[in-house]
């Protein structure tokens, strides 16, 4: 073996020594408009796959074969040049800006790509330059209002929050109308390893769950690519009905070695938008209003405690990134390392990241075989504190500081916790009593290699593999008073959770042209495999931390034996979920003036039914390019104009697996029994969706966009129809013959409004429009419009109060709510006794817009964006803060308090909490100052400082109008709830950077 | 050519990667095929499936939103008022007491779900080869079940083991609802084992059940006017008199000792009863619901807060059943009234607190014997008024409402448990009710035995500590909480154990009003069959009215 190891080296040393002895070197520099040199440019030899990038003074050196011809120098943002080297050994290359960027690489799935004004489909791609800044904690963070069609909602201000990344509409009834993420040719499973977990015991509900994308390193994204329409992401087939959105992570791009260092530090800097509760002064003036003021025992306990305040933090967080590449033309690497510590807003919350990733492809058999490996490793770590989603109004910290008496200390002048019996839960003591840590490891990688068989057909295998394994440790002291199974108890959980999803994709690429006919053709087959298991124990009576004066140091989860009530362990390994697929895509060109672009996958999936195993996916789309056309050749308008247009099929199969086949599951005690209504004949759903498009750009390329329409029809809705009694469950899914429309249209603007030497101004705007409507919902083979009621309602008085309906000629999760009348005489509320249709959840409209300044060598960046025409239900007024409470010594919130209303009216579940959602906010903006080149040693030293969340504009009463709480109700998502959330902080951050 | 032999070279390994594919054979890994399930259990696998269905009990007979609910809100005996911002809950509580509910009801839909799932888990037990009494305790389990839905619904759908589950199976109703029931019952009893513990069917629980189904029939053929066939009326005595000869069971000294967290072994009279232990989660019924429902945030100490959810509550008239004489207040030492309602029992029965069980009524004492506060800082002293809506604004809207704590709050461990996992058992058929059903047959029969019903009825008051009675007619029609009836005894005894609506149906006199119910309609008689299942299974009928 040693031997034949030896062989194999001597072999490539003698072709490395080949390549070498035949070849000639190029030196030269590039630079900007303005002179300044350009740093990272991709200096290749035409016809040749590999190449260098400048330095850091923007030189380059290149070996290139003796008889190479041309080099072509490209750099973003800059029109690529191809330069003559037939008699030359130096050029100095000074490339042109391009705002309209239309020559930029756009990545199209499966190792396609294309340039941006050759598209046939709508793709958006955002490269590094351009996404967001400040402080990120997950990738989609990146591309926030950057996207025309593209919705990202935090769903809440906690480090690390769940987003709700909707494209082009809201495509599902269900859960899983996330788009499906590529990262660099590997598809993710969309589910997380942090295990969920829900508190029965103490009323605390389910916390809610961090985002699935947090092993990525931000600052290593080269590019991010949102594939909408259905030609673009039909190559995905089963997954791709909810769009795709492609990471490509960035590669060595360097002659030598480099190394890229940034540091930042933020801070909290208070609430975005405060929920007004009442002051002390103002709850004693209420309690005068109210003629609370002469009770036997008074609400008035005297003193001035500010509750919101008390749970906040402003503890400094630290982020460092260390970057280093390098190779040559026979290969490359980078690797990169990533320590972040963020303090979250909320006391006792955080989320610290180590991230370390090495990346490398390297070039064997006279550049024939090609060998690209990616490796992540990530651990991340997050304390969660007692913010659910669910709880009643004691089990959450958020309400219990909303409803705290600000009159009433959080503590004796002994120092313990003072538990009021009105129903609010003291902040201080639940921040004092739970921990609950997670941490979860994930290493993503990948290997693949390429090989050129022909110069015009490549293959290709890549293997991936992505494992993650998390660990949550949950601890309530038994302190805490007043809780239900907790109090005098203590409750420790150890919960584990592991996803292991598994990549294997064969492609053959063929690359021709026939005269004026560029030909590519891509055959593919790619089997994908994912397992997902959990597990659980839980335990309390414990006989430590039950005095709050007496506490121990170790939580209850190191000694989870001592409980005396031992919960039975829950373990559960979810069904092996399997993709076969077998895929085909074929793009044509003809003479750079019409495109088409057409692809068909097979998918078969181990979810569905014996008769329905596979689903077939096409697509085609279309483009002419009109301003290549001879007669556009003398117009002075359009630089470019192309019009496109495309139709395809999707699925999704995002569905509890096991759905099709009979399960029978043990319980505990020795219990077995049947689980479900099985169906047999379960089938993908489907999405029919079509796009017209214009890309144009005016003024020599400094004013561009695309203009889109399109229309998704999505159908073979998986529905979770009632299971006919007697039934092993009440529910099992189906397919409904109904139709999910969503149809509108997007715009993105970008102009280039100054470019001088010294001064540059770019702008760029977008907007897009939805509506989205369910119709012919009808129940199987009758005309009886189906009804599922979700967006449950939490808090006391409120128990299984359901908001949202899904229904036929409706929007998915319309408001359906009891009218609010107003008040009587009495000062209660009125409320109609049916419920109504009351308003959309899922913004019509959604826009962003971004101002990029450059003055000599300050910039700045401004991004911001909001969504209009939709509504949110106000869950924290209807039952948190709601007037009644005052009576109780409860804190109430300012518009009750300036209403009508007597605190004698009851809670109730109303139109009257739904309020506005329009928003505008300011994401971030950011000042940065280029020092340059300091010394011998640190290259393009830059200092910055950036505001994140600097202000919202909206009527919305709440903390943060970008919420989306979860309230699900049998599986079936909610939209646009709000219930006392994590609480969205501005940020201040600032930072430098340097390069070695 | 060359070219062509390397494509082929080179898509040959492609080829074979894609012809060596899977199946795409979905493995459930922690889960069972029914296939499976049959021979990787074998004979055992059987007693699983029925554990299963026995355990379903826990949660459809003691949440309080489930057959309690249904079976007790609708009653004179309970209501949930909303109380400021407590007990909205979209108004679902008060449209049970009100008699307004529609079909679109999400309890009335959760419990024809929840009793279904009996029905199913204890059909599919006969799917798996069970033994001769597996069979039947599965068949009892069944029946049970189908008897609630039959109450409840007035029709039941019916599968064989095995039926395909995307079909609509058959549906019964009326007589031929009840026949089959009470035959089924007729055909297991042989075989079951009469050595089971109180908590699996015996022969005893069997016919217990026969002998409600048997009471029942008429009600069951005709909601508005039962008639009662006097061979079920013998037959129903005939039963009862095996059960109360054979001496197994006798009447607790102490009542409450029935409902105590010891009362698995403390009851002489337990037939039937679903287990609890306390601390343990597993399979528990969340028993601590019957008094956390109705107990106060403040009734237990003042230093654990929310130690009840302020909410269920009983009717005065209902509350006054208690007094043949008509006296409306009774004091903490009164020594003369019927045990049944607490007062005098259990007085600081804990260091703990001092909750008493029975009606609470007046103010309330901690466990010193200091009067407790509500949470506006006023005396927690319960008043029987409550709102004409059910919708309490004033500032008395915690302390309205008489209470009742029929199963004692469990204070082992220190109190641990009072909020759960608590470790009373619950009970699903008692001793006393066997006695009140033989003794209403009795009166009931063609020539009725009123003499033997009397003895029968002063024995069991005798027991209660309540004075015997010379005459008891079985219901007084223009009085539903006459205290003179049989009625009112079997309310006496049998409070808010899930037992009132049907009384109520087959005494007569449920259309009749009570307090905070003003009027009513025939179709009440009968829930409506739910809006989704309706929809799902085109063989159940809607019940007129609906």
């Amino acid at each position: 073996m040693r031997k034949k190891l030896l062989l194999i080296g001597l072999f490539m040393f003698c072709c490395i020594m080949q390549s070498i002895a035949q070849q000639r070197t190029i030196t030269g520099k590039v630079t900007a408009p303005d002179g300044t040199p350009l740093v990272g440019a991709s200096v290749t030899v035409v016809g040749q796959k590999s190449g260098v990038t400048t330095d850091n003074s923007g030189n380059f050196s290149i070996n290139v074969p003796a008889n190479a011809k041309q080099l072509s120098i490209s750099y973003v943002g800059s029109e690529t040049k191809r330069v003559d080297i037939t008699s030359a050994s130096s050029v100095d290359v000074q490339l042109v800006n391009t705002a309209a960027n239309l020559s930029e690489v756009v990545v199209t799935g499966y190792g396609g790509t294309s340039r941006k004004r050759d598209l046939t489909g709508a793709i958006t791609s955002v490269k590094a330059k351009d996404f967001n800044k400040g402080v990120i904690n997950s990738p989609d963070q990146l591309l926030q209002n950057k996207v025309p069609g593209l919705e990202i909602t935090n769903n809440s201000g906690m480090p690390g929050s769940v987003t709700t990344v909707v494209i082009r509409g809201n495509n599902s009834i269900r859960a899983g109308n996330n788009p499906l993420y590529v990262i660099d040719g590997v598809p993710l499973d969309g589910r997380s390893a942090r295990p969920s977990v829900t508190l029965g015991t103490g009323g605390f509900g389910t916390t809610p769950d961090v985002n699935p994308l947090l092993f990525i390193n931000p600052n290593d994204i080269a590019q991010m690519d949102v594939l909408k329409d259905a030609s673009a992401t039909a190559i995905y087939g089963s997954r791709g009905a909810n769009g795709v959105i492609i990471i490509t992570t960035k590669r060595a791009v360097s002659s030598g070695t480099r190394l890229e260092f940034n540091t930042s530090f933020s801070t909290p800097a208070g609430y975005m938008k405060k929920f007004d509760v009442l002051t002390a002064s103002q709850f004693r003036s209420a309690l005068k209003k109210y003629n609370l003021d002469t009770m036997s025992t008074s609400l008035d306990n005297g003193k001035t405690v500010d509750a919101l305040k008390a749970i906040t933090q402003s503890k400094l967080s630290q982020n460092y990134s260390l970057a280093l590449s390098g190779g040559n033309e026979t290969g490359k690497f980078r690797a990169s390392f990533l320590a972040s510590k963020f303090n979250g807003f909320i006391k006792t919350t955080n989320l610290d990241k180590y991230i370390g990733t090495f990346a490398g492809q390297y070039y064997f058999l006279d550049q024939k075989l090609s060998i690209d490996f990616n490796v992540i490793a990530a651990h991340t770590s997050d304390n969660a504190s007692l913010i659910s989603s669910t709880a009643g109004s004691q089990g959450n910290l958020i309400s219990s500081a909303l409803s705290w008496n600000p009159t009433t200390a959080f503590t004796d002048n002994n120092g313990v916790y003072i538990y009021p019996s009105n129903g609010s839960g003291n902040p201080l003591a639940l921040l004092a009593a739970t921990s609950d840590e997670t941490n979860v490891n994930t290493t993503l990688a990948n290997i693949s290699a390429s090989y050129k068989i022909l110069p015009s057909l490549t293959y290709k295998f890549l293997y991936a593999i992505d494992h993650s394994a998390g660990k949550r440790n949950t601890n309530i002291n038994g302190f805490l008073k007043g809780y239900p199974g907790i109090s005098g108890l203590g409750f420790g959980a150890i919960s584990d959770q592991i996803l292991t999803s598994q990549t294997f994709t064969h492609t053959l690429n063929y690359i021709t042209d026939f005269n004026k006919l560029h030909f590519e053709a891509l055959l593919g087959y790619e089997y994908w495999k994912s397992d997902f298991a959990n597990s659980s124990f839980s335990a309390s009576g414990f006989n430590t931390n039950l005095d709050q004066m007496n506490l121990v140091s170790f939580p209850y989860t190191s000694i989870l034996a001592n409980g005396n009530t031992q919960n039975a362990p829950s373990t559960y390994v979810d069904p092996t979920t399997e993709l076969q697929s077998y895929f085909a895509r074929v793009n044509l060109n003809y003479s750079d003036k019409y495109f088409l672009t057409a692809t068909m996958r097979a998918d078969g999936s181990t979810k569905f039914g014996k008769n329905n195993k596979y689903g077939y996916f096409p697509s085609v789309g279309a483009k002419w390019l009109i301003s290549n056309e001879d007669f556009m050749k003398d117009n002075s308008i359009f630089t470019t104009l192309g019009v496109r247009g495309s139709w395809g099929i999707t699925g999704n199969q995002e569905f509890p697996a096991g759905a099709s086949q009979e399960q029978f599951g043990f319980s505990a005690y020795n219990t077995a029994g049947q689980l479900n209504v099985a169906n047999p004949n379960l089938k993908w759903e489907q999405t029919t969706s079509y796009d017209a498009g214009i890309d144009f750009s005016f003024l020599k390329g400094r004013l561009f966009g695309s203009f889109d329409y399109y229309n998704k029809n999505t159908t073979n809705i998986l529905f979770q129809s009632t299971a006919i009694q007697p039934a092993p469950a009440s529910i099992y899914y189906i397919n409904i013959p109904g139709n999910l429309i969503n149809k509108g249209f997007e715009i993105g603007l970008t102009g280039s409004v100054i470019q001088k030497p010294d001064f540059d101004l770019t702008l760029g705007f977008n907007i897009a429009f939805n509506k989205n409507e369910l119709t012919n919902f009808y129940a199987p083979g009758t005309k009886n419009a189906l009804s599922i009621v979700t967006g449950q309602i939490s808090g006391q008085g409120v128990s299984a109060a359901l908001s949202q309906i899904i229904t036929n000629n409706q929007p998915v999760n319309e408001f359906y709510l009891k009218p609010f009348g107003g008040f009587d005489s009495s000062g209660n509320q009125i409320i109609g006794a049916n419920p109504v249709y009351s308003g959309d959840p899922n913004p019509h409209t959604l826009f962003g817009a971004n101002l990029d300044l450059r003055y000599k060598k300050l910039t700045v960046n401004i991004n911001g964006g909001g969504a209009g025409g939709y509504v949110i239900y106000n869950n924290t007024a209807t039952s948190v803060t709601n007037i009644g409470g005052i009576s109780k010594g409860r804190n109430i919130d300012l518009a009750a308090y300036n209403s009508k209303e007597k605190t004698s009216s009851g809670v109730g579940v109303s139109s009257r909490f739904l309020e506005s959602g329009n928003y505008f906010k300011l994401r971030n903006a950011t000042i940065r100052y280029n020092i340059g080149n300091i010394g011998k040693y640190v290259k393009d030293l830059n200092v910055f400082v950036t505001g994140t969340n600097l202000f919202v504009i909206t009527k919305f009463t709440g903390f943060d109008p970008e919420v989306n709480v979860d309230k699900t109700n049998n599986g079936y998502p909610s939209r646009s709830i709000e219930y006392v959330p994590y609480p969205t902080p501005r940020i201040i951050s600032f930072g430098l950077n340097f390069n070695l | 050519m060359l070219r062509y032999n390397k494509i082929i070279k080179l898509a040959l390994p492609l080829v074979i990667v894609i012809a060596g594919c899977t199946k795409l054979n979905e493995s459930l890994n922690s889960r069972l095929t029914n296939q499976q399930t049959s021979t990787a259990l074998g004979a055992q696998g059987t007693g699983l499936l029925l554990k299963a269905a026995y355990a379903d009990i826990a949660g459809t007979f003691s949440s309080q939103d489930q057959v309690f609910s249904l079976e007790e809100n609708t009653t004179d005996e309970s209501l949930v008022p909303t109380r400021g911002g407590d007990w909205d809950d979209n108004g679902v509580w008060r449209v049970l007491h009100a008699h307004t509910w529609n079909a679109d009801h999400q309890q009335i839909l959760n419990v024809f779900n929840s009793l279904n799932k009996l029905n199913f888990d204890a059909t599919n037990v006969l799917a798996f080869n069970p033994t001769k009494s597996q069979a039947a305790e599965a068949r009892f389990l069944r029946a049970y079940a189908l008897y609630y839905i039959l109450d409840l619904y007035g029709q039941f759908p019916f599968r064989n083991p095995g039926d395909n589950l995307l079909n609509a199976p058959e549906v019964k109703a009326g007589a031929d609802g009840i026949n089959f029931i009470i035959s089924e019952l007729n055909a297991i009893i042989p075989d079951l084992p009469a050595d089971n513990p109180i908590t699996a069917a015996t022969p005893d629980a069997a016919n217990v059940l026969l002998m409600h189904c048997l009471l029942q029939k008429g009600a069951f053929i005709n909601r508005a006017a039962p008639t009662f066939a006097d061979a079920d009326m013998q037959q129903v005595i005939t039963l009862g008199n095996a059960i109360i000869n054979s001496h197994k069971y006798s009447y607790t000294p102490n009542y409450f000792d029935n409902f105590s967290v010891s009362n698995s072994s403390t009851s002489k009279e337990a037939i039937f009863a679903y287990p609890n232990q306390s601390g343990v989660n597993t399979n528990h019924a969340n028993i601590e619901a019957r008094w956390m429902m109705t107990l106060h945030y403040n009734s237990y100490t003042p230093d654990n807060p929310n130690a009840g959810w302020n909410g269920f509550s009983t009717i005065s008239d209902f509350y006054n059943t208690f007094s043949t004489t008509g006296v409306t207040t009774y004091s903490r030492s009164d020594s003369t009234l019927d045990q049944r309602i607490g007062h005098r029992y259990n007085v600081n029965s804990t260091p703990y607190s001092g909750i008493r069980p029975g009606f609470l009524v007046g103010q309330q004492y901690n466990e010193k014997g200091d009067p407790i506060k509500d949470r506006n800082g006023n005396p927690l002293a319960y008043t029987p008024q409550i709102a004409a809506n059910m919708i309490e604004t004033g500032s008395n809207l915690e302390v309205t409402g008489i209470r009742v704590v029929k199963y004692v709050p469990d204070f082992t461990n220190g109190g641990k448990y009072y909020s759960g996992p608590a470790g009373n058992w619950q009970m699903l058929f008692r001793y006393p009710d066997v006695v009140l059903m033989v003794a209403e047959a009795k009166m009931r029969a063609a020539s009725p035995d009123i003499p033997g019903a009397l003895a029968l009825i002063n024995g069991l008051r005798a027991a209660r500590g309540a004075t015997a009675v010379a005459s008891m007619p079985l219901v007084n029609p223009n009085n539903v909480d006459d205290p003179s009836t049989l009625l009112a005894e079997r309310g006496r005894e049998l409070y808010w154990e899930s037992f009132r609506r049907t009384d109520l149906i087959r005494f007569g006199v449920y259309l009749k009003t009570w307090q905070y119910k003003p009027t009513d309609d025939p179709k009440n008689l009968v829930f409506p069959i739910p809006s989704q299942a309706l929809a799902a299974n085109p063989n159940l009928k809607q019940n007129p009215g609906y």
